[in-house]
C-alpha cells in the first residue's frame, strides 16, 4: 500500500516538475476578498492590482509581463488552504502573496512550503510566521517592531503621561500579540499599566471597560482591536468623558473606522509601517497613481501588497538575467525564486527592505500618524514628525 | 492524481463536515436538539494539538512514534465522553429550544476558556502541528476520515436496529409515553448526547493536523449554526441526511469558486430554496414516503350483519 502510494506520489511530482513556466508569468494573490476580513483584504487586492499595472507598464520581468491570479481566502483557515491549494496545483503560480491574517498563514503557508512554492505574507504580523518554513517570508514588519513607536510619540506629545490603560480584543490573534508588545513597551518606558481590559471583536457595548478605565484615572489609553470594535470603543470612551490621548493598534489602521467613531476618532495615534510621504521613486509613482484613481492616500495594506508583488518581480528579474524565465522548469524556478527573494535588496513603497535568512523583513523606516477628522464622515491620517 | 492533489482537501473537508453533521444527528435520534458539537470538536482538536506540540508530551511522542496519533483520538474520545456525561446529565433536563440555548452556552464557555488559557495558546492557538503519520498531501487525510465515516455509518445503522435505537425513537416520538413503557429517558438521552460528543471529539483530534493550526475559531456559535444547517438541509430523519448536507454545504462555496463574489449569493439561495421547498431535507424528500395508513374497507352495506334479522317477530 505504502509503495503504491509513494509511486503515485512520485509520478505526480515528476509531472509537475516537467512543466515549463507560463507566459505571462503567473503570480498568485491569496487574500480575503469576502467575509469581514475583506475590509483589509480589499485594500490588498487594490495594491496588488496597481503593482501589476505599473510593473507591466515598465516592461514586467525584463520584457515578459506578469499576470496576477487571485484566489479568495475568505476569513477562515479552510478557505485559505483551498485558495493556496488552487494556486499551487491548478494555477501553477511561481510564488504567492498572501494570506491576509496570521491565523490563515499558520494554516495555509505549510501547504505552499511543502509544495516548495515561495510565499510572501503581506500583512501577517504575528510572532513565528517566517519560522513556518524555508519558503515563507513576509514584507510586513512584526508587531514588536512597529507598535512601540506609537507610545514614544505619545510621550513626545505629552511628557506628563504616567498611568496607562490597555484594552485588547482577546479573540483576535493580532490584537493579543500586539497588546503584549504595548504593555512591555509601556513598562520599559517607565509608565504604570493601571488596568488591562479585555473585549471581543464582536462586542458593541463597552460600558464595563470604559468605566474601569475612567475609574483608574489614566492619561493614556492603548487599544488593540479591529476596525469595528476598536472604533466603537474609542467613541464610547469619548462619550463617557475620557479626555486623554488614545493610541490605536494596527487593526484600527484603516479609514474604515471613520464611519464607526466619526468625530470621536479625532486625535487617535496609530503607528505605521508605511507613509505615503516615503520619498522612494517606487512609492511616489504608486501614490500618484493611487491618488488619481481613489482621491486619497494609499493605506498601509495596499502598499504592503504592492511591495509583495514588487519583491517577487525584482527577484525574477535577477533570475531572468542568468537564464530566461521561459526556459525554467516551474518547480526549479520556484526554488530559485525563494533563494533570490531572501538575498536581494529592494527599493519599495515601504522604503528600502531586505530579508534575514529566515524570511523576516528588515525595514528601516517607521512612522506615527494621528487621525484628523474634517467632519463626521471624512478624515485623514496626518503623519507626525 | 492531479485531481486528488487539487481537490483532496475539499473532499476530505466534505467528509469531515459530514461527520460533524452526524455528531449532531446522534442526539437528534433521541429527539434532542443539541448544538454542543463544535465544543467537543474544539476540545478533541485541542487535545490532539497539545499532545502533538507541547514539550510536556515530548517523551510520549518519542516512545510512541506514529502510535501517538491513534492515542490522541482515543484520549479525545474519552475526554469528550466524560465531559459529555458531566454536561449532559444536568443539560438534558431541558427540552427543545432551552436545551439548544444551554448547549450554545457550553460552546461559548469552552471558547472563552481556550482564549484565556496559556496551554491552548490564547487567540493565536496552536500552530505547527505535525502531520498524522507523516502525511504530505491533504488528500491523504482521506485515509483517516473515510474509514471513520464508514465505521460511523455502520455503527448508526446497527444502533437504529438495536434495542437502544428503538428506545431513542420512542423518546423522540413521545418522551412521556416512552417513560411509561419503562424506557429511562434520562439514561438514553445522555447516551445519545455522549455518542455525538465522542464522534465530534474524534473528528476534532483528526482535524487538528489536517488544518495545521488549531484555535478558538474552531468551536464557535457560527459553527453550531453551520452544523444545524447540515442536518436541516440534508434531512434529520435518516443518517444519510446530515452526511449529504455537510458534504454539500461545505463543497458548494469551493465548487462555485469561479463565480467569485456570486458564490456566496448562490450558497444563500440554496439554503433558502431547500428549506422552503424541501422541508424534509434533501434525503428526506428523496426517500419513499411512508404510505398513509389505509382505512379498513367497510363491509358492504347490502350484506348487513350476520345472524338472523332483527324483527319484532323474533320476540
Amino acid at each position: 500500500m505504502k509503495r503504491t502510494l509513494s509511486l503515485l506520489l512520485l509520478s505526480s511530482l515528476t509531472l509537475a516538475s516537467a512543466q515549463k513556466v507560463a507566459t505571462p508569468i503567473p503570480l498568485g494573490i491569496a487574500v480575503a476578498q469576502t467575509s469581514n476580513t475583506a475590509l483589509l483584504g480589499q485594500e490588498e487586492v487594490i495594491g496588488a492590482k496597481f503593482a501589476e499595472k505599473l510593473i507591466n507598464a515598465r516592461g514586467g520581468v525584463n520584457g515578459t509581463p506578469i499576470k496576477l491570479v487571485f484566489q479568495d481566502t475568505g476569513g477562515d483557515v479552510a478557505g485559505a488552504i483551498n485558495a493556496f491549494q488552487n494556486l499551487v496545483s491548478k494555477d501553477n503560480v511561481v510564488g504567492i502573496v498572501g494570506p491576509t491574517l496570521s491565523t490563515q498563514a499558520f494554516a495555509a503557508d505549510p501547504i505552499a512550503d511543502r509544495a516548495k512554492v515561495p510565499v510572501l505574507g503581506p500583512s501577517n504580523t504575528a510572532k513565528g510566521i517566517p519560522q513556518i518554513g524555508d519558503f515563507v517570508a513576509r514584507v510586513s514588519a512584526p508587531v514588536a517592531v512597529v507598535a512601540p513607536n506609537a507610545i514614544k510619540q505619545a510621550l513626545k506629545l505629552d511628557s506628563k503621561i504616567k498611568k496607562v490603560a490597555v484594552l485588547f480584543a482577546q479573540d483576535d490573534v493580532f490584537s493579543t500579540s500586539e497588546t503584549g508588545t504595548f504593555q512591555q513597551t509601556a513598562k520599559d518606558l517607565g509608565l504604570t499599566v493601571s488596568t488591562v481590559q479585555k473585549f471581543q471583536t464582536t462586542d458593541n457595548d463597552f460600558t464595563t471597560q470604559v468605566t474601569a478605565v475612567l475609574g483608574a484615572s489614566v492619561d493614556l489609553v492603548i487599544i488593540s482591536g479591529l476596525a469595528n470594535d476598536g472604533g466603537n470603543l474609542v467613541k464610547q470612551l469619548r462619550q463617557l468623558g475620557y479626555k486623554g490621548l488614545i493610541i490605536g493598534g494596527n487593526g484600527l489602521n484603516t479609514s474604515n473606522i471613520f464611519p464607526v467613531c466619526q468625530k470621536y476618532c479625532d486625535g487617535v495615534i496609530i503607528a505605521q509601517a508605511y507613509s505615503p510621504a516615503q520619498p522612494s521613486a517606487a512609492n511616489q509613482v504608486f501614490v500618484k497613481e493611487y491618488k488619481a484613481q481613489y482621491k486619497k492616500d494609499p493605506p498601509q495594506f495596499a502598499a504592503q501588497a504592492y511591495t509583495g508583488v514588487q519583491v517577487f518581480v525584482d527577484a525574477l528579474k535577477v533570475i531572468d538575467r542568468k537564464k530566461k524565465i521561459g526556459e525554467w522548469n516551474l518547480s526549479d524556478l520556484r526554488i530559485e525564486l525563494n533563494k533570490q527573494v531572501l538575498v536581494g535588496k529592494y527599493n519599495t513603497p515601504l522604503g528600502a527592505i531586505s530579508f534575514d535568512k529566515e524570511g523576516e523583513v528588515n525595514q528601516k523606516d517607521f512612522y506615527v500618524a494621528q487621525i484628523k477628522m474634517q467632519d463626521a464622515k471624512n478624515g485623514s491620517f496626518v503623519f507626525l514628525k | 492524481m492531479e485531481f486528488l492533489q487539487q481537490y483532496g482537501f475539499l473532499i476530505a473537508t466534505m467528509l469531515q463536515q459530514g461527520l460533524l453533521g452526524l455528531s449532531l444527528y446522534a442526539p437528534l435520534m433521541a429527539g434532542q436538539l443539541s448544538l454542543a458539537s463544535p465544543g467537543f470538536y474544539a476540545l478533541g482538536g485541542y487535545i490532539a494539538a497539545i499532545m502533538l506540540t507541547n514539550p510536556a508530551f515530548a517523551s510520549w511522542r518519542d516512545t510512541l512514534g506514529y502510535g501517538i496519533y491513534p492515542l490522541t483520538w482515543l484520549l479525545a474520545a474519552l475526554a469528550c465522553a466524560l465531559l459529555g456525561v458531566i454536561v449532559g446529565v444536568p443539560a438534558l433536563r431541558l427540552r427543545g429550544i432551552y436545551l439548544a440555548l444551554a448547549t450554545i452556552a457550553f460552546v461559548e464557555i469552552l471558547r472563552v476558556l481556550s482564549l484565556n488559557l496559556s496551554i491552548t495558546g490564547g487567540a493565536t492557538g496552536i500552530f505547527g502541528i505535525p502531520q498524522s503519520f507523516g502525511f504530505v498531501d491533504r488528500w491523504q487525510y482521506l485515509w483517516l476520515f473515510l474509514p471513520l465515516l464508514v465505521v460511523t455509518l455502520i455503527f448508526f445503522r446497527q444502533l437504529s436496529k438495536s434495542r437502544t435505537g428503538r428506545a431513542f425513537r420512542a423518546i423522540r416520538e413521545d418522551e412521556l409515553a416512552a417513560g411509561a413503557m419503562g424506557v429511562s429517558p434520562t439514561r438514553y438521552k445522555v447516551l445519545a448526547f455522549v455518542i455525538g460528543a465522542v464522534l465530534a471529539g474524534i473528528v476534532g483530534s483528526m482535524s487538528a493536523p489536517f488544518l495545521n493550526v488549531w484555535n478558538a475559531k474552531q468551536g464557535t456559535f457560527d459553527a453550531s449554526i453551520a452544523y444545524l444547517a447540515y442536518v436541516l438541509i440534508g434531512g434529520s430523519r435518516s443518517m444519510w441526511g446530515p452526511l449529504v448536507g455537510g458534504a454539500l454545504l461545505s463543497a458548494l462555496p469551493e465548487v462555485l469558486r469561479g463565480l467569485a463574489d456570486w458564490r456566496l449569493v448562490i450558497n444563500g439561495l440554496v439554503l433558502v430554496v431547500v428549506s422552503l421547498y424541501l422541508p424534509q431535507g434533501i434525503v428526506g424528500s428523496l426517500s419513499p414516503k411512508p404510505r398513509p395508513p389505509t382505512r379498513p374497507t367497510p363491509p358492504p352495506l347490502s350484506e348487513g350483519p350476520s345472524g338472523p334479522p332483527y324483527t319484532s317477530e323474533t320476540t
